[in-house]
């Protein structure tokens, strides 16, 4: 097992896995860069090394600020997280040629997974169903053209090295061809510095489904079942939930063998994420691989009862998987919300800035995965994820109704965050019966805003401390108070009994 | 007692009127509610409105009182005197295009001089990973820019100035 591990990120993720790592008996050592000197994620480190300016390409992005900190501390691996550089073939080469491990897949695997065209060649080869569409990436409008008509309008334009919506473009008639063909290619261009586009059919009303699997350098590969995560804001996931409320075991199972499929196809080694979308027939399609711990991750371990991130280091450090399939089951059903400093009544606008107030929510299956703490002043550099509420019950049902209750009680103050949107999502009637798709945001745009239905309270709970509220000057005073004494010193002598 | 908070760009009036041992409030002139049971502690205040118990979790300072209830935040703002202009009230008219929120200032799209009609995209503030365009508030000339590609900006800090 390794002694000491770099951990090349910040916030919940680097906690969660730092946490990972002392119970393997690994110290840890974390990077920040210089606006997140008091970070909470520092706390959880062994050791702890300024890696660069605020900005991430000065930091967390910085592969030779990266490396040189695992020089300086002697770690023999690095743990990426998620984002930033976890799934840079460039980072993990790096890794490689500096014979420090890289907990992730190998770089060769990261370069296939990245270029969307070689996977779908890759995964149609050992019978895994692809969308139908090119599989090649081309600029001969005539090629689209024909490729068009082939699977027949509306079409998807797509980035061969494309993600997060970039360069994605639906097509409904031959003679917006052309132009979305233009589009594409510069977005994709200028945002992942290569125009390779390829064309797809455009799957109506798509469910998004992912499934989580473990594979060894020894070959031994398991699915730990299906992650739903239709529920999307401008192509980010903002809600995830497992089971799945779309798929029976027929689908599921057929699911799962597929994943497993793409990952040995793939020669994918520790923890990944095999991307699906299943179509309102039921059919699934190979979308991508994601080749790192998901931000996601926790439903998973709450209905499989696996350590996922224990598991992804056990197999980098090069030992073997000791769960077989059978052993995996789904166990109730758990809801992850991702908590964002941004608001919702202002176009979703980030919102850093001072923590002023916090209070976290605790009761049975709830857990939180959280990167902030009360007085931090939340960055304007980085991803605007705060924290993450996961919530585990019996039921879906019991589940819905849990997390509810349970985002009412978070509460965090001073900044905007988006937990009443997440209620309004979850409470929304088509949630609750398992009926959407990808589009329920861009479908329910208008009822999920803040509609200020307690604002007579709020101004009354207002009122009342400008009426009543301590003043600080008081509130110092009641604190010298109860320093200067305690209920005990105030009885006079006392002695502990013998008996 | 009267007192005025705004929210949202709007003032919102309450009066607290004793009677008895309950508060008769009154929002806005319109909205009465009978309020009882009224306790305050440092993050938390407990009442009773119509007989029916509330919980709700805050923040003061002078000016600013932040609130959850039933996972929503609300941001009141106190008014003192109406005179007093809102900060959090500031809108993208008249002279000044301001940066909704602190961030880097990654695109200066206009230059002193240009001619621009309203809409028209004028810089790009970044923060989060999220990129916000700050368009014209009116059709005009643009007098002065504060601030070069690359630069960090504050919240309401003026950008862009038009004649």
């Amino acid at each position: 097992m390794f002694k000491k591990v770099l951990i090349a990120n910040r916030g919940e993720i680097a906690i969660r896995v730092a946490k990972a790592c002392k119970e393997l008996g690994i110290s840890t050592v974390g990077v920040y860069s210089t606006i997140d000197k008091k970070s909470l994620h520092l706390r959880f480190m062994d050791e702890i090394i300024w890696i660069g300016d605020s900005p991430a390409i000065s930091s967390y992005l910085n592969i030779e600020a990266i490396l040189d900190a695992v020089r300086k501390t002697h770690s023999e691996a690095i743990h990426p997280g998620y984002g930033f550089l976890a799934e840079n073939q460039l980072f993990a080469k790096a890794c490689e040629d500096a014979e420090i491990i890289f907990i992730g897949p190998s770089s060769k695997t990261l370069n296939l997974v990245a270029d969307k065209v070689a996977s779908r060649i890759t995964v149609k080869k050992v019978g895994v169903p692809i969308i139908p569409g090119m599989e090649m990436t081309c600029t001969d409008l005539i090629k689209f053209k024909q490729a068009a008509k082939e699977v027949g309008y509306p079409v998807m334009i797509k980035a061969s090295m494309g993600g997060g919506g970039k360069g994605m473009r639906v097509v409904y008639n031959e003679k917006d061809l052309e132009k979305s063909i233009a589009i594409s290619q510069r977005e994709a261009l200028s945002s992942f510095g290569d125009d390779s586009i390829y064309l797809e059919k455009y799957i109506e009303e798509p469910r998004h489904i992912e499934f989580q699997v473990l594979r060894d350098n020894f070959g031994n590969c398991i699915h730990l079942f299906e992650r739903e995560c239709s529920i999307q804001r401008r192509h980010q996931k903002i809600i995830e939930e497992t089971p799945s409320p779309a798929l029976n075991d027929e689908i599921r199972t057929k699911m799962g063998e597929s994943a497993k499929k793409v990952i040995e196809a793939s020669e994918y080694t520790t923890a990944g994420t095999v991307e699906f979308l299943l179509d309102k027939n039921k059919k699934f399609y190979f979308l991508e691989v994601n080749a790192r711990i998901q931000v996601e991750h926790p439903i998973t371990e709450m209905v499989t009862g696996v350590d996922l991130v224990r598991q992804q280091i056990l197999i980098a450090a090069g030992e073997k998987l000791h769960l077989s399939q059978e052993q995996i089951k789904q166990n109730g059903h758990a809801i992850e919300t991702r908590i964002y400093a941004e608001d919702p009544d202002n176009n979703f606008v980030p919102s850093p800035g001072k923590i002023l107030y916090l209070s976290e929510p605790q009761g049975p299956g709830i857990r939180i995965d959280s990167g902030i703490f009360q007085g931090w002043n939340v960055p304007p550099n980085y991803d605007p994820i705060l924290s993450k509420l996961i919530v585990w019950s019996e039921n879906r049902d019991m589940t819905i109704k849990r997390i509810l209750e349970t985002l009412k009680e978070y509460i965090i103050l001073g900044i905007k965050t988006n937990i009443g949107y997440l209620s309004r999502i979850i409470n929304n009637e088509s949630f609750i019966k398992g009926n959407f798709d990808t589009h329920f945001i861009d479908n329910n745009e208008e009822i999920l805003l803040p509609q200020h239905n307690n604002l007579d309270l709020a101004l009354i709970a207002a009122a009342f401390n400008k009426k009543y509220g301590i003043k600080k000057k008081q509130v110092s005073q009641l604190i010298r108070y109860s320093q200067k004494t305690t209920p005990w010193q105030e009885i006079g002598k006392w002695k502990i009994c013998n008996h | 007692m009267e007192y005025k908070f705004n929210f949202l760009e709007k003032t919102h009036k309450i009066n607290l009127e004793k009677a008895d041992d309950l508060f008769k409030v009154i929002i806005n002139d319109k909205q009465e509610y009978n309020i009882s049971d009224v306790e305050v502690e440092s993050n938390l205040i407990t009442f009773k409105a119509d007989n029916k118990l509330h919980n709700i979790y805050f923040y003061s300072n002078k000016d600013i009182t932040y609130l959850s209830i039933d996972g929503e935040n609300y941001t009141l703002e106190f008014e003192k005197d109406i005179s007093t202009k809102s900060k959090s009230g500031k809108q993208q008219k008249g002279n000044s295009v301001f940066s909704p929120m602190p961030g880097l200032l990654v695109k200066v799209s206009v230059s002193v001089g240009d001619k621009v009609k309203s809409g028209d995209t004028l810089a790009i503030v970044e923060a989060m990973k999220m990129q916000n365009e700050l368009p014209s508030p009116r059709d005009g000339t643009i007098k002065k820019i504060n601030g070069k590609e690359g630069e960090q900006v504050d919240a309401l800090q003026v950008i862009v100035e038009l004649e």
